[in-house]
């Protein structure tokens, strides 16, 4: 719930900071959108964890599993899980980010399936789904009989993460149905080799000669936008939002609120963003201040899209998963990606 | 020559037959003249009748990815080259130099599809489209004729087709060049012909890319160009040992599924194959067989390899199966 307003995560105290920014739990509208999607619905009898961490949200026929208290912590999601794993469930299904998948994981490891739905800040595990929609595509192959792989479950420091440094390792693994076309890949580092490094220097440059000096510049998380404002000699948040107008930063590591309210101010608003390395998100993974509402003011062609060639050669399609279906539809076409000095490779987005 | 069983170039694993390599010999004798006038024209009326076109659209030159270099040199400073991403390396390389902007279509997966409306937008000012039909690295055919037909209607486009794989997917747009100036198809005789190392290349021409080359004239050396010469004359060959590669092809294709190895639908005398081990192309070249690591092109596990001859196939069936069978029963990616 914490990417609206900004915050890197939720896990731990966070949260009460995310609902003090505003933040509302995007949980709810997931989890309905998910179950609204399955079509053999009739095929099974769904058990629930209580109140907010699911029952609210099902339908009148699923039955509770175990109690909580107000507040929920991760130890609520790892007993109900072992609770459910215990009255025989053959599927176990979480919408969350890394952080929930990492309790699954202590829970119940690679007892049962897992289907995982994508709601967290910070979504980078290969364990997850491209969307929620495509959640319920897994649960439908799974009671369609299908086989079952291994997932990565990524272990992503937190602590550093919001300092503005992306550190990963391999936590475990999850079972999932097979069925790679609905689930994300997990993210790959950035490459820091020579090549990659010019070659991120070489589209920066570019990206930066072509900025118009009287327009709002929002500027996505990541090593390759990075590599733009670093060309022009003004510092970055690598994880987070920042804004530039002529060159100079108005805006540093922003909310959606923050965004908005610079919106007002300029009549040309562009976004620059680099997709995620690995499994190709544009939008929805790592910069959810850019809300579906800041997307939509600044429109279709007000966004450009940059990444090295090695990061698009090693990817199917781009992707967005903003949690506005309809609105991600409006990205579903080809987009233009600078990689390179006048040069542009046009990729498929998926949703 | 390298040891082991080199799968790796795409190239015609049978040697030429002995009357062409007879012809190649005979030429050497001469070798201290410049290829003869009337070598040329003879060789220009026998591609031209071996395609079906006139033999003045006929261009020929060291190799067809020359041509394509000089086609990129004459026309792209001024135009925006549009191009397939995986497409023939090379041409890629000097369109990036020259070209005065290069816009590449990422191919759609799974099937590796060309997408037409996202190429037809790109066509909006003076352009040089090139697409490699059938594709490389992929093998698929990537243009129809209605997309040729739309592409060529489209203001101040030139196209140009590669058609290095054609004797293996039927599929040609020689038709079309003589009533279109904006076309031109890049052949070769590497492949299906087995003269790799003759480096024989022919355009079939419109006349926009003639008018381009009429100042240009290819003095090819004298045993390539008897090689080829002796090869047009007895086709035949050429056609039987088609027909023995594509027969391979299937039966390769069925035994890497049989692997559980994904094996992409080719059009072309090789075949892309995607596996979970990354480091594939190293691991069978520890075991001799030379394949193409296309993991810089299409992501980690990609491999494509030419098909050899039966004993060729076998010795990669082996390698693979023996390398799977070390790492366990290894998990394919769909």
């Amino acid at each position: 719930m914490g990417g609206s307003v900004g915050l890197k995560g939720t896990d731990g105290q966070l949260w009460k900071r995310a609902v003090e920014l505003g933040a509302g739990p995007v949980t709810p509208e997931r989890t309905r959108e998910f179950l609204g999607r399955i079509r053999n619905r009739n095929r099974f009898d769904l058990l629930v964890a209580p109140g907010r961490m699911g029952e609210l949200y099902a339908p009148k026929s699923s039955q509770v599993v175990g109690k909580t208290g107000e507040k929920t912590t991760a130890e609520d999601t790892k007993r109900i899980a072992r609770e459910m794993v215990s009255r025989g469930a053959a599927l176990l299904i979480f919408v969350g980010g890394d952080g929930t998948a990492r309790d699954v994981h202590d829970a119940v490891n690679r007892q049962v399936p897992v289907v995982a739905v994508p709601a967290g800040v910070k979504v980078f595990s290969a364990v997850f789904a491209v969307s929620a929609r495509a959640a319920a595509e897994l649960v439908d192959v799974f009671l369609e009989g299908s086989e079952l792989e291994e997932q990565e479950v990524l272990d992503i420091d937190e602590g550093a993460f919001r300092e503005n440094r992306l550190a990963s390792k391999l936590y475990g693994y999850l079972r999932t149905p097979r069925a790679p076309s609905f689930l994300q890949r997990g993210k790959e580092c950035s490459r820091s080799d020579a090549a990659s490094l010019e070659s991120k220097e070489v589209l920066a440059a570019f990206v930066a000669r072509s900025m118009k000096r009287g327009s709002l510049y929002l500027l996505g998380p990541g090593t390759t936008v990075k590599a733009i404002t670093d060309s022009m000699g003004v510092p970055k948040t690598l994880l987070g939002v920042d804004a530039m107008v002529g060159g100079r930063p108005v805006g540093v590591d922003l909310n959606e609120k923050g965004i908005l309210k610079l919106m007002d101010s300029y009549e040309v608003t562009k976004l620059i963003v680099t997709p995620i390395g690995g499994n190709g998100f544009l939008f929805g993974r790592g910069n959810r201040q850019f809300t579906p509402e800041v997307l939509r003011r600044v429109g279709r062609e007000g966004i450009t899209v940059v990444a090295t060639r090695d990061k698009l050669q090693r990817l199917e399609a781009l992707r967005v998963d903003t949690g506005d279906f309809a609105l991600d539809q409006t990205f579903s076409d080809y987009i233009g990606v600078i990689v390179g000095d006048n040069e542009r490779i046009k990729m498929e987005v998926r949703c | 020559m390298s040891e082991g069983i080199e799968l790796d170039l795409n190239e015609m694993p049978y040697p030429p037959p002995e009357n062409v390599i007879q012809a190649a010999r005979d030429s050497l004798e001469y070798l201290n003249r410049y290829t003869e006038l009337s070598a040329i024209r003879r060789i220009r009326e026998l591609l031209a009748d071996y395609a079906g076109v006139a033999a003045e659209q006929i261009v020929i030159g060291p190799g067809s990815d020359l041509l394509l270099r000089e086609i990129v040199l004459c026309f792209a400073a001024g135009r925006k080259a549009v191009m397939a991403s995986p497409t023939f390396l090379p041409t890629v390389q000097v369109a990036r130099r020259f070209a005065a902007q290069l816009v590449s279509i990422r191919l759609s997966q799974p099937e590796f599809s060309l997408a037409k409306e996202p190429l037809l937008e790109e066509l909006t000012e003076p352009s040089l489209v090139i697409i490699d039909n059938p594709n490389n690295p992929t093998g698929r055919l990537l243009l129809d004729r209605e997309t040729v037909e739309n592409i060529l209607d489209m203001p101040d486009t030139l196209l140009v087709v590669d058609e290095a794989y054609f004797e293996f997917s039927g599929l040609t747009f020689a038709e079309l060049v003589a009533e279109h100036a904006n076309l031109a198809l890049a052949r070769t005789l590497d492949k299906a012909f087995g003269l790799a190392g003759a480096r024989i290349g022919y355009l079939i021409a419109g006349q926009t890319f003639l008018d381009a080359f009429s100042t240009s004239f290819a003095f090819l050396p004298q045993p390539s160009l008897q090689a080829a010469t002796e090869a047009l004359l007895h086709p035949g060959y050429m056609w039987k040992n088609v027909q023995s590669i594509m027969h391979e092809r299937e039966r390769l294709c069925r035994e890497l599924e049989i692997l559980g190895a994904v094996v992409f639908q080719s059009s072309t005398n090789f075949l892309l194959v995607r596996s979970k081990t990354p480091s594939l192309a190293d691991e069978l070249r520890d075991r001799g067989v030379l394949v193409m690591d296309v993991s810089n092109q299409l992501g980690p596990g990609f491999i494509r390899l030419a098909v050899g001859t039966p004993e060729d196939n076998d010795a990669f069936i082996r390698a693979y199966r023996s390398i799977m069978e070390r790492k366990g029963q290894e998990t394919i990616y769909e």
